[in-house]
């Protein structure tokens, strides 16, 4: 079918504006989909085997301190293969020069001849020896401080000032994604690092000789953390558990895997918009090249040709646009990973991750663009089988001349313009592409709403945080649990200080029949001012006197509700007979923006770990001019862990907004590319349909301008429909955007502001208006006179 | 002569909406094998519907239609293409060639599914246009489509060629020589042409003519001398 195969050619090459619009769509969702895929694949295989190349540990737990000498008797508890302990320790940069603090997590390297756990990945330089005052940082840490290798680092361990000599850069496989605390939502590399030193170096620098504080554990194979949980807390609570988290649920490994399942997503929602609007672009186009090619059609079928052989005559123009487009998309998509690579590289410092030519998602991209092209092709087409060659022959019979719907409205109807009626007349005798065109509009809307209410989202999320949730000046987190009456009375005479309030933060597992989670379980003052936990409008909720509050995402992850009896642990409970925990009443369940926390009356946590009056923070309200004062006068106490101002946090979450906004754009521009291809194919079907009135038009007397107006009174209500259907749309998208982007880091409120709905309404007018401006060329060109001396 | 296809009681009804229309009301008819048919009639009275059901075009409501003996009245779609693929050109009255393919490309198209096709240079130079191969139909006149369109319907050999008005968008001259075109494929090739027309002079080129009126065969008149398309004017 050579002759067949040139007509397609020619009648592509007469089309090109409308079929080069449709490529640009497919190649772009499917190079979004391949460059992420990609990407997420390389990452997904980097860092599996990352973890077993490192042997990354699957259960980590903290004490107070346990023998050296006993850590290998863990493994003697069945399901646990390996344990190794470790000393952790926090320490502050002592530098004269710098205001900001400056910290250091120090974890010793595992011992030779014990358990060669969560082994490091040497960057430069090489590991730090026994017994000597060396450090090997984390590279970003090395870099943001302008460190260099050989370089020293005073810092303040115990009380004592240790300098120690930069030896190398390295990194850990707990340690991909480093965060001071799980509220800090972003690393700040200039401001907090990970450093390793030898066993014996830090052994005989800090107070608890022959102990470790940490402890790392691999489980033999087929056995889950759960299983050995129990045992091995029992083992350890006389030494102090402070808390044992799982593999899953430790924190760079918790961020590493959300970061690539919501890249996952993204990397399958995303393409399926572009090859959506795609698919309604290629179904209208063809059943318009049907509809004028009728007469066409019929002569085939007179000369013989099959119903098969035209229709795959037909598909072939769906599908050569999806090859195109599947191959551009793939390509480009393939050539996109390398720097996309790069970029996460950069962000994550996944040692070993670097991308690589894939014929796989080439293939993919092929034939993804070659399902929805045949699929909208055949759909298009179908009606080529209805089509009886004698009646092909004829002209269609003329749609039936009834008043539309809109019509009816009277006073509107004769308000409108000639042009406008013949515009709007035709969105409503031609309801199923109308229907496509309004649903493609709907679809670019609402992905237009969720650039911008990315933002927004992300600025609610800070805003909350910062100004209604926290709104403390500074909290200072002790290195332990300590008497609540004694640490206030300490601080309250302390310059600029006007409120202090205690913060019970402790490790918890709450559990709800087999669903469980762990998470830290906040005691607040019921008077609290400095922590405030907010409803959804924004109103202050009061911490129960009985019984726990659960953030929307913990309830939801625990299954629970309102009224319901959750079973809750704490490593720092202590335990009186048979009762490791208690059943604890759900109180009520709030938004929570930062974290994954349950809340309880601070009196009512201390009762429950029958501790005594104790807290693990103090939030101080004071004088901002003096916090400078009070972080220089308690950065060296040895019972002070932490000082930080919410300025800090603020500075911080601001910079990690920073990233978003370039996510913003792109999406906001695909969304409109998306928006000009369909509108413009829109335009030039309406061209093609109405060239001889348009042309009759001309004759009249009416401008280019004027003619115009009926091409765009049919698109405007197509656009206004389109819009109408998109608000809820954009609402769904929003919500399962959101839900899909939360984790236990933080949670993204899907709200949809009444800016965002605007903002990608005028994006949406401004696709609309450019494609019209295509139109207006095509309408200035048009040849009226030809039009009009030719037969239809 | 052979009897080349023969039907016996062919209707053909049309519904449209609530209303039923039968256009056919049962036809009774030979054709044999070699004959120059025309079929006059006025608008309405059913002329075009018969050539399509004997092109196979679409079928009769009700009666029968046999082909060289093979029914057509009772085949399916897949075979009715078959029919008109390997036995039937059509020539229509608006040419309905393909606008973006030249002239020779035109007749290629048809030439590719024949199943014992002609040359289509030689068939090009038989309707006189051998030097406009490469010509695209909107460089054309309209008499040079209409040749284009019959070397298209006799680029494939078939046994039968119906056309449908084929002089009617045409001036006198052009008419003409697309006429000596179809009588050239009737007397030289032997090839049954039917032919409908408004113009009762070209009937007077005919062997036979079928006069239809309100869907019947009014009368088949036998024409012993027939014209040649130089000796008629209209």
């Amino acid at each position: 079918m050579v002759m067949l195969r040139r007509k397609n050619w020619r009648d592509i090459k007469d089309n090109k504006g409308v079929y080069f619009a449709c490529i640009v769509v497919i190649a772009l969702g499917l190079m979004i989909y391949s460059a992420m895929s990609i990407a997420v694949e390389s990452m997904d295989k980097t860092l599996q085997k990352y973890y077993t190349d490192k042997n990354f540990a699957d259960g980590f737990i903290s004490v107070t301190g346990y023998p050296e000498n006993k850590v290998t008797s863990l493994e003697f508890i069945p399901g646990i293969d390996q344990a190794a302990g470790r000393i952790i320790k926090e320490v502050r940069i002592i530098d004269q020069q710098k205001d900001s603090n400056r910290y250091l997590k120090i974890l010793t390297l595992n011992r030779p001849n014990t358990p060669q756990i969560n082994q490091i990945h040497l960057t430069t330089g090489q590991l730090p020896r026994e017994n000597q005052p060396e450090i090997l940082v984390d590279p970003k840490f090395l870099a943001a401080n302008h460190l260099s290798l050989g370089d020293s680092i005073n810092v303040n361990l115990d009380g004592n000032q240790v300098s120690l000599m930069v030896t190398g850069t390295g990194q850990s496989p707990e340690f991909i994604y480093i965060m001071r605390n799980a509220q800090d939502l972003y690393p700040s590399p200039e401001e907090f690092g990970m450093a390793y030193v030898s066993f014996s170096t830090l052994k005989a620098l800090v107070k608890e000789k022959g102990q470790v504080n940490d402890l790392v554990i691999t489980l033999k194979e087929g056995v889950r953390f759960e299983e050995i949980k129990d045992s091995l807390e029992a083992e350890l609570k006389p030494y102090g558990v402070r808390s044992m988290v799982a593999r899953k649920d430790q924190t760079s490994h918790t961020i590493m895997t959300s970061e690539i399942k919501s890249l996952r997503t993204m990397a399958k929602a995303l393409p399926v918009v572009f090859l959506g609007v795609a698919a309604i672009i290629l179904y209208t186009m063809l059943r318009r090249l049907i509809e004028l090619q009728r007469a066409m059609i019929g002569t085939l079928k007179a000369f013989g040709f099959t119903n098969r052989e035209i229709v795959i005559h037909y598909v072939t123009y769906p599908v050569v646009i999806g090859t195109t487009g599947g191959l551009l998309g793939g390509l480009s998509g393939v050539a996109l990973s390398f720097p996309l690579t790069t970029m996460y590289k950069a962000f994550f410092d996944l040692p070993g991750l670097k991308s690589e030519f894939s014929f796989k998602y080439l293939f993919f991209s092929l034939a993804l663009a070659l399902i929805f092209s045949v699929i909208s092709g055949i759909k298009g087409s179908l009606d080529i089988l209805r089509l009886e060659p004698a009646e092909a022959m004829r002209p269609p019979a003329p749609g039936t001349a009834s008043k539309t719907l809109i019509e009816k409205f009277t006073w509107f109807w004769r308000s409108l313009t000639s042009q406008a009626q013949m515009g709007i007349r035709d969105v409503f005798r031609t309801p199923t592409r109308s229907l496509f065109n309004v649903l493609g509009i709907a679809v670019v809307f609402s992905l237009m709403t969720v650039s911008w209410s990315m933002q927004n989202m992300t600025d609610i999320l800070t805003t909350v945080q910062l100004e209604k949730v926290q709104t403390f000046d500074v909290k200072m987190q002790l290195s332990q649990p300590s008497p609540t009456g004694a640490t206030k009375l300490a601080l309250a005479h302390e310059p600029g200080v006007t409120k202090i309030e205690p913060l019970l933060e402790v490790p918890a597992s709450l559990r709800n029949g087999w669903l469980k989670k762990e998470v830290a379980l906040m005691g607040l003052t019921k008077e609290t001012t400095l922590y405030n936990i907010l409803d959804k409008k924004g109103q202050r909720v009061e911490v129960p006197d009985q019984g726990v509050l659960l953030s929307e995402h913990l309830a939801k992850s625990l299954n629970v509700k309102v009224g319901d009896e959750i079973y809750v642990e704490s490593p720092l409970r202590r335990e009186t007979i048979g009762q490791k925990g208690a059943k604890l009443f759900v109180k009520g369940i709030v938004p929570q923006y930062v974290g994954l926390n349950a809340f309880m009356e601070e009196k009512q946590l201390q009762y429950f770990l029958r501790q005594g009056e104790i807290s693990t923070s103090m939030l101080i309200e004071m004088d901002p001019a003096e916090i400078g004062t009070m972080k220089n006068k308690f950065r060296n106490a040895s019972n002070v862990a932490s000082i930080e101002s919410l300025k800090d946090t603020g500075d911080k979450i601001a910079k990690m907004m920073e990233s978003f906004g370039f996510t913003v754009w792109i999406l906001a521009i695909l969304g409109g590319i998306c928006g000009f291809a369909l509108i413009y194919n829109a335009s030039i079907i309406s061209l093609s349909e109405r060239k001889r009135e348009l042309a009759s038009l001309r004759v009249l007397g009416m401008t280019p301008r004027e003619v115009l107006k009926v091409i765009t009174s049919e698109q405007w209500t197509l656009y206004a429909f389109g819009i109408l259907l998109g608000i809820p749309m954009a609402y769904g998208l929003n919500l399962s955007m959101a839900q899909s982007m939360s984790n236990d880091m933080y949670s993204l409120p899907a709200e949809l502001p009444f800016m965002a709905l605007l903002g990608a309404a005028a994006g949406t007018a401004f696709s609309v208006l450019v494609a019209q401006s295509r139109a207006y060329y095509k309408i200035k060109s048009l040849p009226y006179v030809e039009i009009l001396a030719t037969r239809d | 002569m052979d009897v080349l296809m023969e039907g016996t009681d062919i209707r053909k009804r049309y519904r449209t909406g609530e209303v039923e229309i039968e256009v056919l009301k049962g036809l009774d008819f030979q054709i044999f094998q070699g004959e120059f048919i025309v079929i006059l009639g006025q608008s309405g009275s059913g002329k075009t519907t018969l050539l399509n059901i004997i092109g196979g075009m679409t079928q009769a409501s009700t009666g029968e239609l046999y082909y060289k003996g093979q029914p057509l009245h009772s085949i399916d779609e897949q075979q009715l293409t078959l029919y008109r693929r390997n036995e039937v050109g059509f020539v229509f009255q608006n040419y309905n060639l393909m606008p973006n393919l030249t002239t020779y490309e035109n007749v290629k198209l048809a030439v590719e599914i024949a199943e014992n096709p002609l040359s289509v240079s030689d068939v090009l130079k038989e309707v006189g246009l051998e030097g406009w191969s490469d010509h695209f139909p909107s460089q054309l006149s309209g008499g040079q489509q209409q040749r284009v369109a019959i070397a298209r319907a006799i680029a494939k050999n078939p046994e039968l060629l119906l056309c449908d008005e084929p002089t009617g968008a045409l001036d006198i001259q052009t008419g003409i020589q697309v006429l000596k075109s179809l009588q050239k494929l009737n007397q030289v090739y032997k090839k049954t042409v039917m032919i409908i027309t408004h113009n009762v002079e070209i009937a007077k080129m005919a062997n036979r003519v079928f006069y239809l009126k309100d869907g019947l065969l009014d009368c088949v008149k036998v024409n012993d001398n027939p014209l040649n398309p130089e000796d008629i004017s209209w």
